[in-house]
């Protein structure tokens, strides 16, 4: 009796910063700042809201047929959607209110994944992935689905197969690579960057930061950058069979082997590296 | 007071030791000595210690041992306990596969970053610098890289076709659409290799290639 009046006086306080609009509370509980959230929603939608609260409190709409698993302690908590029959759970609509300083692991199979504030791993199927806020490091991958991180965060890791990944906001250190999918970047504050893709274009637009270091390489994929006038970069663009297209005619290049070009903008601050098997390289001012 | 049966404090066994008894206590601890073997024998274990410990530190130089003396050694032990790196076609060891990969797949990722590092641009504008010579090292360490990566994507391709029968058909079409967008170009890197053998831009290609593969088979075994 006494642990339901907690957990009554939990879910009312966690409440008032809430919108009721999101549906109505499936579950609650109390939890550590830095606390630890599992969770797995296979179908539907799952968004996820940093907040200045020691809970979590989850509201939204769920099959009939379904039922919401939690279970776990004030350091780390466990939430799935499953249904009873063991098979495929029907679509849910959830939004997760978790403590600004937790970190989640969030998976899913078709369902979308959005977070605001909220650092981890989110790994989806086919779902798309989009987050957003200032965070301490994420880790976003989707088989197929699209990515869209625009994040403020010391590291980001993002993998896609054939979905579109964008990269914005202020990440630092960047590790991002899909498969077929375009990958595009517009973040002026990487200061090291690995972008990789197999068969989809890559663009960059923007000025690289001061000392940044980045790799691009791609195999049948365009990699297209599009760079302001104040960009101090030494770049070396190689391809063995594509393109390269040097839209800086006023630069003279430094050395032009067979493949390579390589040439200086401005004082050559940050490095820049570009290497694919076919696609074309164009590197053009923005 | 002290007696046979008590034995000396530890305080007082380490200044008949070094010699700061104070005077009021030097009789009796000098009876106590005079009759108790066991505080008489450590008393003279503690002073023989500071006798070397100061013999050593007013010791000239050449006395000690230098530190290249000592290194040789250790770095002999080193070099024969360093691993050897992986060869073409090696396969992991048969006792413990899983951690040889992961070790040969941070190995390859290590040698991969210091390829890559390594054709960073770090020259000043004046410095015009023709394409490199193929460099034999950085051939066999992309050529490793590629293998240790190969190696690994097949064991995951074995896991993938234990798992395929559960997956959902939309899952299981992605995965194979995904595979063959790498598998292709993982031949064409191939065909250009065997025409070009000595061009480390292809092995580096071919070995981000199976980088890729691999991340894309841990993403379907784990979903």
């Amino acid at each position: 009796m006494k642990r339901l009046l907690i957990a009554i006086a939990l879910v009312g306080r966690a409440a008032l910063g809430q919108n009721a609009a999101d549906g109505p509370i499936l579950a609650a509980h109390g939890l550590d700042s830095s606390a630890f959230i599992n969770m797995y929603v296979p179908a539907g939608a799952v968004r996820l809201i940093a907040w200045d609260r020691d809970s979590i409190v989850v509201r939204g709409q769920k099959s009939k047929h379904d039922r919401i698993f939690f279970g776990g302690g004030r350091q780390g908590v466990k939430m799935a959607v499953e249904s009873p029959s063991g098979g495929d759970s029907e679509p849910s609509n959830l939004v997760v209110y978790i403590p600004r300083h937790g970190r989640v692991s969030v998976r899913t199979a078709s369902a979308n994944i959005t977070g605001e504030g909220v650092a981890g791993t989110f790994n989806s199927s086919s779902g798309n992935i989009r987050l957003s806020g200032v965070v301490s490091s994420v880790e976003a991958e989707s088989m197929n689905g699209s990515l869209d991180l625009d994040l403020t965060t010391p590291w980001l890791r993002a993998r896609t197969g054939d979905g579109h990944l964008l990269i914005r906001g202020a990440p630092q250190d960047v590790d991002a690579s899909t498969i077929g999918g375009t990958l595009d970047v517009i973040a002026p504050k990487v200061k090291r960057g690995q972008f990789v893709s197999v068969s989809g274009d890559i663009h960059w637009i923007g000025s690289p930061a001061r000392g940044a270091v980045f790799d691009f390489s791609n195999h049948s994929g365009a990699v297209d950058l599009a760079l302001t006038s104040t960009t101090s970069a030494a770049l070396t663009l190689s391809s063995v069979s594509g393109d390269i297209e040097n839209g800086f005619t006023r630069v003279r290049p430094i050395a032009s082997p067979p493949r390579t070009v390589r040439f200086n903008l401005g004082g050559g601050d940050a490095h820049v590296s570009v290497r694919t098997f076919k696609g074309a390289i164009r590197v053009r001012p923005q | 007071m002290t007696d046979q049966t008590t034995h000396l404090t530890e305080d007082d066994r380490q200044s008949a030791a070094d010699g700061t008894l104070p005077v009021e206590r030097r009789a009796d601890v000098e009876a106590h000595l005079a009759d108790c073997d066991a505080c008489a024998a450590d008393v003279a274990r503690i002073t023989e210690l500071m006798k070397r410990t100061r013999d050593a530190m007013l010791a000239p130089p050449s006395e000690t041992a230098s530190l290249d003396d000592l290194w040789s050694p250790i770095r002999a032990r080193i070099e024969a306990s360093k691993v050897v790196s992986l060869g073409t076609g090696a396969r992991p060891s048969n006792s413990r596969p899983l951690i040889s990969l992961i070790v040969g797949g941070i190995a390859a990722a290590l040698l991969l970053t210091a390829v890559m590092l390594r054709v960073r641009p770090s020259e000043p504008r004046t410095s015009a610098t023709a394409q490199a010579t193929p460099d034999t090292s950085v051939l066999r360490a992309v050529s490793d890289s590629a293998t240790a990566y190969e190696a690994e994507a097949q064991i995951l391709l074995d896991r993938l076709e234990i798992q395929r029968a559960t997956m959902r058909p939309e899952a299981r079409a992605a995965i194979d659409r995904n595979l063959h967008t790498v598998d292709v170009a993982i031949a064409e890197l191939k065909d250009a290799i065997a025409r070009d053998p000595n061009n480390p831009a292809l092995r580096q290609l071919l070995a981000t290639s199976y980088r890729q593969k691999v991340e894309l088979l841990k993403r379907a075994n784990a979903s």
